[in-house]
C-alpha cells in the first residue's frame, strides 16, 4: 500500500459550520450553556421529583407558524464550483439567528425535482412579520425567490 | 468499531451537539483526507464535501447497523457526493473554480506521487486511493462506487501503470 497520509485536519472554522448547518436541518440539537447553579439546581430537583420536567425544550416565540419555500428559479445564481459550504453556512448562521429569537421550527434541503431547493418552518407575529423575516433570508442575495405561506395544522 | 458504536447509539438517544462533534471529530480527519485526494487538492470543495457527507450520514444514522465499520460507511457516503457533484456539474452556470490547488501536506519524496495522483482519470483515481492509499479492498469500493469488481480491479491496473509511466 502507498505510504501517503491518510488523515489530515481541516480549518477548525469547518467543524462550526458543519455543526450550525446540521443544527439549522433540526438534525442536531444545540449545545445550552447551563450555569453551574442551575445545573446543581436541576439535579437536586431530578432527585426530588423524577426528570421529565427538566428536559430542555425549544420554546417557540408567540404567533402563527408559516413556511418559507426556497425556490432556485431562473434567476437563481448557484455558488461557483467549491463554494457551495459557504453559502449553506450563511444560511446556516441566519437559521441561527432565528433560533435565539425563538423563531425556528425547522429548515433543510429539499432532494428531488423541482425548483424548491429548501425550506424552514418559522415562527411569526403575523404575516407583515413573516414578510420581514423572508426579506432578511440571505439566499434573496443571490437571485433566489422566497414564497411565504401561513402553516395551520 | 465498538467505540464507534457506543458513540452512534450516544447521539442518537438525544442528538445532542457534543455527541455528534465526538463523532465528528473521530472521523473528519479520514474524510477530509480522502475529500483532498478525490478533489486533486481542492481546499474549498474538499470541505463542501465532508458537510455534505456529514448531513448525509446524521440523516441516514438511524439506518446505519454496523454492518460495515463506520468509517467505511462515511467514505463511501463521500466518496458518492463527490460522483453526484461531478455528475451535476454540467447545470452550474457559474465560471469554475480556479483556486489554487491545496498543499496536502506530505513530505516532499511524496509530492511527485501526490501530483501523479491528482493528474490521474476520476475513475482511476478514486480506485487507486480508494485501494493502494486507504486500504479497501475491490469488494468494498465496488460497493461504495456501485461498479463490479472486475472495474475496480482494471481501473487500478490502470492507475498503476499511469503513474509508474509519469513518476521519474
Amino acid at each position: 500500500m502507498t505510504d501517503l497520509p491518510r488523515e489530515m485536519r481541516p480549518d477548525r472554522a469547518l467543524e462550526k459550520r458543519v455543526a450550525s448547518t446540521l443544527v439549522a436541518a433540526g438534525l442536531v440539537r444545540r449545545r445550552r450553556a447551563w450555569p453551574v447553579w442551575v445545573a446543581a439546581a436541576a439535579a437536586a430537583v431530578v432527585l426530588a421529583i423524577g426528570a421529565p420536567v427538566l428536559r430542555p425544550t425549544h420554546t417557540l416565540a408567540q404567533g402563527n407558524t408559516y413556511v418559507l419555500l426556497l425556490y432556485q428559479d431562473s434567476t437563481y445564481r448557484f455558488a461557483p464550483k467549491g463554494h457551495g459550504a459557504e453559502r449553506v453556512a450563511e444560511l446556516a448562521r441566519w437559521a441561527d439567528s432565528l433560533y435565539s429569537a425563538r423563531k425556528l421550527e425547522r429548515g433543510g434541503h429539499l432532494v428531488g425535482p423541482g425548483p424548491i431547493g429548501g425550506l424552514f418552518m418559522i415562527r411569526a407575529a403575523n404575516d407583515s412579520d413573516a414578510a420581514r423575516i423572508a426579506a432578511t433570508c440571505p439566499f434573496t442575495k443571490y437571485g433566489g425567490r422566497v414564497e411565504v405561506k401561513r402553516f395551520e395544522e | 468499531m465498538t467505540d464507534d458504536l457506543a458513540l452512534v447509539e450516544r447521539f442518537l438517544r438525544a442528538r445532542g451537539e457534543d455527541a455528534f462533534l465526538a463523532l465528528y471529530r473521530a472521523h473528519t480527519p479520514a474524510l477530509y483526507g480522502l475529500a483532498l485526494r478525490l478533489t486533486g487538492g481542492d481546499q474549498a470543495e474538499a470541505e463542501d464535501l465532508v458537510q455534505e457527507s456529514w448531513l448525509r450520514a446524521v440523516r441516514a444514522l438511524p439506518s446505519f447497523h454496523a454492518r460495515s465499520a463506520l468509517r467505511s460507511w462515511l467514505c463511501g457516503l463521500l466518496v458518492n457526493v463527490r460522483r453526484e457533484r461531478i455528475r451535476a456539474d454540467w447545470r452550474m452556470v457559474d465560471a469554475p473554480d480556479i483556486a489554487p490547488a491545496a498543499d496536502i501536506g506530505s513530505p516532499d519524496d511524496a509530492i511527485d506521487l501526490e501530483r501523479a495522483i491528482r493528474a490521474l482519470p476520476e475513475g482511476a483515481r478514486d480506485v487507486y486511493v480508494l485501494h493502494d492509499v486507504y486500504g479497501y479492498t475491490h469488494r468494498e469500493i465496488a460497493e461504495m462506487l456501485g461498479i463490479v469488481e472486475g472495474t475496480s480491479k482494471s481501473q487500478l491496473n490502470r492507475a498503476r501503470t499511469l503513474l509508474r509511466s509519469s513518476l521519474p
